[in-house]
């Protein structure tokens, strides 16, 4: 029965990922503390083993088919994300639970706060002259 | 002068920046990565977004995990029974969003997170 619920929530976040763009772990942390009541640190060590596949490889090709991926930015980004990885693993690791569940949660809000900024009216791509007329917006 | 440098050292903190929210809250970090390279570094949204996904292909949490792992901090068997719910989910939401008003449905699920925080928080304080 868990491991029906645990297959099901895997399947939602991700289909949360492909819809919106975002990461899985800001889905998938919250959802196992709430929903299968792991503690916060077990949730958010267990979420960053689920991203260390390339998981977001699809998406990835359908930007690359576009055009829409600058593979230097992206490159120098991961050399920078290794390091600043360990750096928050090593302050959080430490941190009380409750401490660490409150930031999350503080955390939670302004990534939402950033999501609903994001879902203002895109403006047409203006760095695409020649193009506009074509642009039809779905 | 060379403009590449200072756009490459800002693309370079982006990551870091993404890297720390990402070993603190145990997330991929483009969460944080899209934002700042759009808002800060002038790319469109598409980019920004692309660039992030490219990101995030290599392991760049390896250390973290390592951390979270030597603390205890990891359930291998939930994490390997997620990632191929979480595999298939995005593909489905991939093709789904292309019939779907996603300014609205950014927006609904923005709401969600945002009420999430607050019961994280409140949930958190009551101990």
């Amino acid at each position: 029965m868990t491991i029906v619920l645990v297959l099901a929530l895997g399947v939602v976040a991700g289909i949360m990922v492909g819809l919106l763009g975002i990461g899985g772990g800001i889905v998938l942390v919250p959802a196992m503390v709430h929903v299968l009541h792991m503690d916060q640190h077990l949730a958010q060590g267990t979420s960053l083993f689920i991203l260390l596949p390339p998981i977001g490889l699809g998406a990835l090709r359908q930007y690359w088919k576009a055009g829409n991926v600058d593979s230097r930015a992206g490159i120098l980004c991961a050399v920078g994300m290794i390091l600043g990885a360990s750096i928050g693993g090593k302050i959080a690791v430490p941190m009380s639970t409750p401490t660490l569940k409150a930031l999350f949660g503080g955390f939670l809000m302004f990534s939402a706060v950033l999501l609903w900024l994001k879902a203002k009216p895109a403006q047409p791509p203006a760095e695409a002259p020649g193009g506009a007329m074509k642009e039809s917006r779905a | 002068m060379n403009r590449q440098i200072p756009v490459d050292a800002g693309v370079l903190l982006t990551g870091v920046t993404g890297g720390i929210a990402s070993g603190l809250f145990g997330i991929g970090g483009g969460v944080i990565m899209v934002p700042i390279l759009g808002l800060l570094l002038g790319f469109s949204q598409h980019r920004a977004q692309g660039t992030s996904l490219i990101a995030l292909i290599p392991p760049t949490g390896i250390l973290a995990v390592l951390a979270y792992a030597k603390a205890g901090y990891v359930s291998w068997q939930t994490g390997l029974l997620l990632i191929p719910g979480v595999f298939l989910g995005g593909i489905a939401g991939g093709a789904l969003a292309k019939r779907i008003a996603s300014g609205k449905m950014r927006r609904i699920f923005a709401s969600l997170m945002f009420l999430l925080g607050v019961y994280q928080v409140a949930s958190a304080l009551r101990g």
